[in-house]
C-alpha cells in the first residue's frame, strides 16, 4: 500500500469518538486509507505524518428494510454489506469492479467509483442519504438523515462524494436500498464498438429497460436485464428480436468485465466520462489496450501506455469530458487529472474552509490544489 | 430607497433601464412566494434577459454589498425567494429557452426560467419525458427546482432533481460564471453540483441546466383503492415493499382530502371513505402486468373496500387530477390553510398521523393528510379561519407537525425546502457542530453573505440565541415583514 513513509504505525480508530480522538491526537497531514483497493487512485498521496487506516470502522449500525435504509461504519467493504443484505431480499443497487476486492463503502463514496448498474441506478451519489464525518480540526459533523426523501439543509455527503479524503474522513453513511431483482439474466453480443453504438441505441429506444450496457475490448457487448423472475425470459426474447442477435450467458459475464476494469501493473488506467454519443470517438483516438466502455452512461475505463495519459486527458476535455487517472505501472509518472473544472476557486475555498492546514490527503489533486 | 442612485445606475448599465424595476408598486408583485403569509418588498427588482446579465447584476450587488434573493415562478412553499429588507431581486422569468434536446444522448439543456412541464412537453416528440413532476410542475420553474432539489410523486422510484440534472452553469455569488457537474455521471473532483442542488439559492444563481431525459415507460397501471383505515392503507404499502416492487408512486389521501378534493374536481373519489390509495406501476409491460396483479392481491389481503382501475389515459388523468386538488381544493372546506411539508420514516407513518390529530384535536383546528405514502413525506393541511383569530395557533401547530417529523427520526422537509419558514426549526434536526460546518461551506461560496441571506441557516438576529418552543416568525418579531 503506498500511503507515503508516516512515520507512526497506521491509526486504527474502531468507533467514531476514537476516530475523532485519533485526528486530534495526531499533529500534520495525514492520509486516509480504506482497503487499500484504490490508494494509488488519483494524484499520488504525498508523504504524510500519519495514516488513518478506516477498516476499524466496520459494520452495521441499523438496517429498516421496511424503510429501505441502512446506516452503516464508513469502513464496512460494500460486499459484506450486500451479504448482510441478501437475507432480506435488498441490496445497494451499485456494481463498481473493486466492490467483490473487499473496497470499503467510504472508499467508493470518495473515489466517485460506480459500475455499469449506473446507467440506471447512478452512483453512490444518488445512494447516499446522510454521512457523519469527521474535520480535520475534529469537528464532527452530520447531514443528510436516515429518510430518502430529504432537503433539509446543505447535502454535504456529496461535498465527500469525489474529495478523496482531502475534506474530512468518512465516519458513517446511510445508504437507500433497492429490492434485489429476482432474476438477472445479461446478453452477450460479439460486435465492434461501432455496433455496439447502434445496438445500445436500438436497446435504449425499447421498451427493454437494461440496467446495464457495456462493450469490452474482447469484443463483447454485454447488455443485462434484471426484474421479476416471470417476466424475464419474454424481455429477453424481446430484446434479442431486436438486436436481431445475442446469446443469454451461461457464466457471469461480468466477472471478465471487473477484470478489464482493474487493469494491469504495467500499464495506466484512465477512468473516462463524455457525452454517450462521443465516447466511440474518443476512444477511437486513445492508443488503449483493453476497454470497458458503458455506451449507455458515457464512463468508460481504459488501460494503456502511461506515456499517452496526458495526451489521454487533452482529448477527453477536448470532447466535453471529464478523466482521472486510476493507477499507473510502479515508477511511472503520469497526470492524474486533465484540466481543472472552471469552479476551481470554489473548490479551493471550500478547502481552505474545512482544511486550512491542508492536512488531509496532500496532492491528491495535485496539480490543481 | 435605501441603495444608492450610483448603485441604481450601475444596474441599469448591466441590464437595461427598462428591467431595472423601482416602482413601489411594481415591486409588491415579488414580495412574497407561496408562502404568502411572508412578506418583504424589495428595493428594486431586476429582470436580466440573459446569463451574462444574470452574472452582471451579481457583480454590481458583490462590488456595492448588495442583498440579492433570485425568483423563479414564486411558487415556493418555504418563503425561500422572500426578498431581503434593502435587497433586491432578481427574477429569472426571462431566461425561458429551451435551448437544446438530444435524443440521442437522452438529455435537454434549459434556462431557469423554463418551466418543469415545458421540459417534458419538449421532450415527448422524441418519446422521453423529465421524470420529476412536483405538483406544481405547470407553473414552477426548472431553475426553482434546481434550488429545492424538488420532487413529486414519482421520485420514490425515479429520484429527485438532483438525480436528473447532469450540469448547471452557475453565477457565483462573486459575479464569476462556471460550469458544476459534467456531461455524465462521471465527476472529477467533489460534487460542486450535488451540493448547490437544494441549496435554495444561497450558494449561487443557475443561468441553464442539463437535465437527464427518461425513455416514456411502456406501460403504466394506476389504481385508486379504498381502505377502512389509515393503518391498513399503510400495512398494503408495507407489503409492497416487502414483496420487492418499487412502484413509481404510492399516493394517500385521508377522509377530510378525499372529500375536499372530490368536491373540488370530482374525480371519482368515495367521499367519507377513511384513507384512499393511488398506486402507480410503470415499465415494461410484461413485468408491470405481474407486479399490478401482486399490488391488487395486497389491496384485497388488507380489506380494500373499492378497487378502481384505470382502464383508459383518461381514468388515469382523472385519478391524478383528483390527488394533485387536494392542496387547493381544501380551501373549500376551509377559509384558509398552510400546507407542511415533513417527512417520517415510511414505517412510522400511522404514528405520525395519529399524533398529528391528537395535536389537531388539542389546537381545536382539523388537519387534512395527503401524502407520498412509499417515501413516508407527508403534507398535513392545517385548516383554520383567520378571521376567527386562528392564524397563530394554526401557525404553531404547523410548526410542531415539522419538528414532530423529526422526533420520530425524519426531517424537517421533504420537498419544500427550510427557506425563511423553517430555518429556525434546524437545530432541532441538526447540532450546533453541523449546522456550523454547513455555515463554514456557505460562508466559502458566499464570503460576503449577500446571496439569499437569512434563509436556510439560523441566524442569532432572526432566531434569537437558544430557539426553544414555538414563537411568532421571527421575520415577524424583527419588525421585518408584516402579516397579512
Amino acid at each position: 500500500m503506498s500511503q507515503g513513509n508516516a512515520t507512526a504505525a497506521p491509526l486504527r480508530p474502531t468507533d467514531l469518538r476514537s476516530l475523532r480522538d485519533a485526528v486530534l491526537d495526531t499533529a500534520g497531514t495525514v492520509g486516509i486509507a480504506g482497503a487499500g483497493t484504490a490508494a494509488g487512485w488519483a494524484g499520488r498521496l504525498a508523504p504524510v505524518d500519519a495514516v488513518l487506516d478506516t477498516t476499524g470502522l466496520a459494520g452495521v449500525i441499523t438496517h429498516n428494510p421496511a424503510d429501505m435504509t441502512v446506516a452503516v461504519r464508513a469502513g464496512t467493504r460494500l460486499r459484506d454489506l450486500q451479504d448482510e443484505l441478501a437475507p432480506h431480499g435488498q441490496h445497494v443497487a451499485f456494481d463498481a469492479a473493486r466492490v467483490t476486492d473487499g473496497a470499503t463503502v467510504g472508499g467508493l463514496i470518495a473515489t466517485a467509483d460506480a459500475g455499469p448498474a449506473a446507467l440506471v441506478h447512478g452512483s453512490l451519489r444518488d445512494l447516499v442519504i446522510g454521512v457523519t464525518f469527521v474535520l480535520a480540526d475534529g469537528t464532527v459533523a452530520r447531514s443528510g438523515g436516515h429518510v430518502i426523501k430529504n432537503v433539509a439543509g446543505y447535502d454535504l455527503a456529496k461535498l465527500l462524494h469525489g474529495s478523496y479524503g482531502t475534506l474530512g474522513v468518512l465516519a458513517e453513511v446511510v445508504l437507500r436500498l433497492h429490492p434485489r431483482p429476482e432474476r438477472t439474466a445479461t446478453l452477450v453480443i460479439p460486435c465492434s464498438l461501432e455496433e455496439a453504438a447502434a445496438h445500445t441505441a436500438t436497446a435504449l429506444g425499447g421498451p427493454h429497460e437494461p440496467t446495464a450496457i457495456e462493450w469490452t475490448s474482447d469484443g463483447v457487448l454485454l447488455v443485462r436485464i434484471e426484474g421479476t423472475a416471470g417476466a424475464l425470459d419474454a424481455r429477453l426474447e424481446r430484446l434479442r428480436a431486436a438486436l436481431g442477435a445475442g446469446e443469454v450467458a451461461d457464466a457471469d459475464p461480468w466477472e471478465r468485465h471487473a477484470e478489464l476494469v482493474r487493469g494491469e501493473p504495467d500499464l495506466a488506467t484512465l477512468r473516462i466520462g463524455v457525452r454517450p454519443s462521443r465516447l466511440p470517438g474518443v476512444l477511437a483516438d486513445l492508443p488503449t489496450r483493453t476497454v470497458t466502455a458503458g455506451l449507455g452512461t458515457g464512463v468508460a475505463t481504459v488501460t494503456l501506455p502511461p506515456d499517452a495519459v496526458a495526451a489521454a486527458h487533452a482529448r477527453v476535455h477536448a470532447a466535453g469530458g471529464v478523466s482521472v487517472l486510476r493507477s499507473r505501472p510502479e515508477g511511472a509518472t503520469a497526470p492524474a487529472w486533465g484540466p481543472p473544472p472552471s469552479a476551481l476557486p470554489v473548490l479551493r475555498a471550500v478547502k481552505a474552509e474545512l482544511d486550512p492546514q491542508g492536512r488531509f490527503g496532500p496532492g491528491r489533486f495535485d496539480p490543481w490544489m | 430607497m435605501t441603495i444608492d442612485s450610483r448603485v441604481v445606475r450601475a444596474f441599469e448599465a448591466a441590464l437595461a433601464p427598462e428591467d431595472v424595476i423601482s416602482d413601489p408598486v411594481r415591486c409588491r408583485a415579488y414580495e412574497c412566494d407561496g408562502l404568502t403569509g411572508y412578506r418583504v418588498a424589495p428595493e428594486l427588482v431586476l429582470l436580466p434577459r440573459d446569463a451574462e446579465q444574470v452574472a452582471a447584476a451579481v457583480r454590481v450587488c458583490h462590488e456595492h454589498g448588495v442583498p440579492f434573493v433570485a425568483r423563479g415562478a414564486g411558487t415556493g412553499l418555504s418563503g425561500g425567494a422572500v426578498p431581503v429588507a434593502d435587497g433586491v431581486v432578481i427574477s429569472l422569468a426571462r431566461l425561458k429557452r429551451v435551448l437544446e434536446v438530444d435524443p440521442v444522448d437522452r438529455r435537454a439543456i434549459v434556462e431557469p426560467g423554463v418551466t418543469n412541464l415545458e421540459i417534458t412537453a419538449a421532450a415527448a416528440p422524441h418519446g422521453l419525458y423529465y421524470a420529476p413532476d412536483p405538483s406544481s410542475q405547470q407553473v414552477c420553474t426548472i431553475g426553482g427546482n434546481v434550488a429545492e432539489n424538488s420532487g413529486g410523486a414519482h421520485c420514490l422510484k425515479y429520484g429527485f432533481t438532483t438525480n436528473h440534472v447532469l450540469s448547471c452553469e452557475v453565477v457565483l455569488p462573486d459575479g464569476s460564471l462556471v460550469t458544476l457537474g459534467s456531461d455524465t455521471g462521471e465527476q472529477a473532483g467533489p460534487d460542486l453540483r450535488g451540493l448547490f442542488l437544494g441549496s435554495e439559492g444561497t450558494l449561487g444563481i443557475t443561468t441553464k441546466v442539463t437535465v437527464r431525459l427518461l425513455r416514456t415507460p411502456e406501460t403504466v397501471r394506476t389504481l385508486l383503492a379504498d381502505f377502512p383505515s389509515v393503518a391498513a392503507a399503510g400495512d398494503v404499502v408495507s407489503d409492497i415493499v416487502a414483496a420487492g416492487i418499487v412502484p413509481a408512486a404510492v399516493e394517500m389521501m385521508d377522509t377530510l382530502a378525499i372529500e375536499a378534493a372530490e368536491e373540488a374536481v370530482h374525480a371519482g373519489y368515495t367521499v367519507g371513505v377513511p384513507a384512499a390509495l393511488v398506486v402507480e406501476l410503470d415499465g415494461p409491460a410484461e413485468e408491470c402486468d405481474e407486479q399490478f396483479e401482486q399490488v391488487k392481491q395486497i389491496c384485497d389481503r388488507h380489506g380494500c373496500t373499492r378497487l378502481h382501475i384505470a382502464g383508459s389515459p383518461e381514468e388515469r388523468a382523472a385519478i391524478w387530477r383528483g390527488r394533485k386538488a387536494a392542496f387547493a381544493a381544501v380551501g373549500r372546506i376551509s377559509p384558509d390553510y398552510f400546507v407542511q411539508d415533513g417527512v417520517v420514516p415510511r414505517t412510522r407513518l400511522a404514528e405520525v398521523l395519529d399524533r398529528i390529530a391528537a395535536m389537531g384535536e388539542a389546537a381545536g383546528l382539523r388537519v387534512a393528510n395527503v401524502f407520498h405514502a412509499g417515501d413516508g413525506n407527508l403534507h398535513p393541511l392545517v385548516l383554520y379561519n383567520a378571521a376567527a383569530g386562528e392564524t397563530e395557533r394554526a401557525e404553531k401547530l404547523s410548526g410542531e407537525i415539522a419538528e414532530l417529523c423529526v422526533e420520530l427520526g425524519g426531517s424537517l422537509s421533504g420537498e419544500h425546502g427550510i427557506g425563511a419558514d423553517k430555518a429556525c426549526s434546524m437545530p432541532k434536526m441538526f447540532g450546533v457542530d453541523d449546522l456550523e460546518v454547513m455555515r463554514r461551506v456557505r460562508s466559502a461560496w458566499d464570503p460576503r453573505g449577500l446571496c439569499n441571506p437569512g434563509k436556510v441557516l439560523p441566524t442569532p438576529r432572526l432566531c434569537g440565541e437558544r430557539p426553544g418552543k414555538y414563537r411568532p416568525h421571527p421575520l415577524e418579531e424583527a419588525g421585518v415583514i408584516e402579516r397579512l
